[in-house]
């Protein structure tokens, strides 16, 4: 399995994911050695729950850009990979490792699954403006024409990877990402004091504060709102964090507004307790995992009508939805559940119910299918290394 | 015996500049010696034979591209398409050589791979194209040609002057480097490695 990130190197949740699924994955008898990224820090191989880390360092070439540093990731990647050779198969995630798997594909002849977490056209808003983003949507599209399968976590996913990069259905395999319950430590002994007075109830937003997550629309929800006894704690950290900061500030309501950063996962859990509900307003959310854990920590949960959320979130069930984009729909989501704890008790208990569907024991049987079905056609097949 | 591959990004009909003039001229006196095949850049993916020499061609699989560095590494993945397929149709090879920094990258997978022998023939450097190393970029295709020559078994050059600047710029053990390219002195190194 080729990752750019694996812990303790973890940028976002496809750290994670690749994490769970390959420890799940080992647990159930697949031999996974997991292929990634060190600048130094961690050891160059170790065995961590049965998945052997094996870690390539690509500070030895120097990079005038991001691109060209994924570039010269691969070619280490793909040089280490030569060394091991131990595999069946190669299992990529998105195009930040697709260069080396599609190398490995085809100097080894072995077949070839690529996980699309999200697409670049996706993250940019339906255009690409400049060649840097040119150059990766024809690397993902690259990607789905090698691979043997593509998985996708989730089914507004399986339609952007089929329209944009014009992958046949019937390549595509759809694989909710899973839950991990007991993934957060216990929560940090600190006071709600320290964030929010005792008059005012926690309105929680974790995520990267860029614009596809749609900060901007919470605090323009907020301004919306108007009320005094409620406090918008902000957690993560992001291109957008001056803009929001001045924002709140135009907007007067930065005393109602707390940006933390980014804070430990015991802190989190902490934070999740104290909250009365969790907002995930995104603009473009391939799937949206960190909803599941708002949910599996039992906090009510309010999202944005998109991607993954769209299809997590039954709407007055497990959670409440509001028109994607909308800070008005949102303000009117947020006062509709802060006034009803009825409404958050069975939202949440809902919620809690609902996780059995995506837990990364299932994610892992039906990945363990899928490798049995394309090793099985590749092994019927007559395209075999002749050397 | 396997074939002797030849990878370069160009060879007639593919003409960018003046490599494939001069690979024209030598490459097949090689084939005539031993089997050779090659690998190049071209129109589509293919083969067809040429002066006694099995060509793969391979096209461009991704068309737009920041700079030359972010093109080199997809064009090398473009080659080594065609050199898998070239050393699995063909029962691997004997001697891998590949023609100037750009398609090197595909020659030092594909010998590591089958655990031949790489030799490059180098005919410029980032250095002596752009005089020196003034742009981050240009210290990134520095650091790949160093990467790429430094796992090369011997390094073709034309002059006592490029063998000294692989020596003293790209740290490249002397005795790895054969003064000369023509056919006479490739064919004599490969006879020293294959016997």
């Amino acid at each position: 399995m080729l990752s750019w990130e694996y812990p303790p190197h973890v940028v976002g949740g496809l750290g994670r994911h690749v994490f769970h699924l390959s420890k799940t994955l080992s647990s159930k008898g697949v031999e996974v050695q997991v292929l990634t990224f060190t600048d130094g820090s961690s050891p160059s191989e170790e065995v961590i729950d049965g998945v052997k880390v094996v870690r390539v360092n690509p500070y030895s070439l120097r990079y005038p850009d991001f691109t060209s540093w994924i570039h010269g990731l691969n070619l280490l990647m793909v040089d280490r990979a030569l060394k091991l050779r131990t595999f069946d198969l190669i299992h990529v995630h998105d195009w930040l490792t697709a260069t080396s798997g599609i190398a490995l594909k085809h100097i080894m002849r072995k077949p070839l699954i690529a996980t699309i977490h999200s697409t670049e056209l996706g993250r940019r808003g339906g255009s690409l403006k400049n060649e840097h983003e040119r150059h990766i949507h024809e690397i993902e599209w690259l990607l789905s024409y090698e691979a043997w399968r593509v998985v996708c976590c989730s089914r507004y996913m399986v339609g952007e990877v089929s329209k944009f990069l014009g992958c046949p259905l019937d390549k595509i395999v759809q694989i909710p990402n899973g839950y991990a319950p007991n993934s957060f430590p216990p929560p940090a002994p600190i006071s709600r004091r320290e964030y929010a007075r005792d008059d005012e109830r926690i309105v929680l937003y974790v995520g990267r504060l860029v614009y596809e997550k749609g900060p901007h629309l919470l605090l323009e929800a907020a301004s919306k709102l108007r009320r005094n006894d409620l406090k918008f704690i902000f957690v993560g950290d992001g291109s957008m964090k001056p803009y929001l900061v001045e924002l709140s500030s135009r907007l007067g309501i930065s005393d109602k507004v707390y940006f933390l950063g980014h804070v430990p996962d015991d802190v989190l859990h902490a934070l999740y307790r104290f909250a009365t509900v969790a907002i995930f307003p995104s603009l473009y959310e391939p799937f949206g995992i960190v909803a599941l854990e708002a949910m599996g920590l039992g906090v009510p949960i309010i999202v944005s009508s998109v991607g993954g959320l769209d299809e997590i979130v039954q709407h007055g069930y497990n959670g409440l939805k509001f028109h994607s984009g909308s800070s008005s729909a949102l303000a009117e989501a947020i006062n509709k559940l802060v006034d009803d704890p009825g409404l958050c008790r069975r939202l949440s208990e809902n919620a809690r119910g609902n996780l059995a569907l995506f837990t990364w024991d299932r994610a892992a049987d039906e990945t363990i299918k899928l490798y049995e079905q394309v090793i099985g056609e590749y092994q019927s097949g007559s395209w075999k290394p002749g050397v | 015996m396997r074939p002797i591959l030849h990878i370069t990004w160009e060879y007639p009909p593919f003409v960018v500049g003046t490599l494939s003039k001069y690979l024209s001229g030598i490459i097949p006196k090689i084939a005539s010696q031993y089997r050779t095949v090659l690998v190049v850049r071209g129109d589509a993916d293919g083969v067809f034979e040429s002066h006694g020499i099995k060509v793969y061609k391979v096209g461009s699989s991704v068309h737009t591209h920041p700079h030359i560095l972010a093109y080199a590494h997809l064009l090398n993945l473009d080659l080594l398409r065609g050199t898998a397929n070239a050393l699995h149709e063909n029962g691997g090879a004997s001697i891998i050589h590949s023609h100037d920094w750009i398609s090197s990258i595909a020659s030092v997978y594909a010998s590591s791979y089958i655990g031949c022998p790489l030799f490059i023939s180098v005919y410029t450097t980032e250095i002596t194209r752009s005089g020196s190393l003034k742009s981050v970029l240009s210290l990134g295709i520095f650091d790949l040609e160093r990467y790429c020559f430094q796992r090369a078994e011997r390094l073709f050059v034309q002059d006592p002057h490029m063998r000294e600047h692989l020596v003293k710029d790209y740290g490249v053990d002397r005795s790895r480097i054969v003064l000369g390219s023509d056919p006479s002195k490739i064919l004599e190194t490969y006879r020293g490695i294959l016997g």
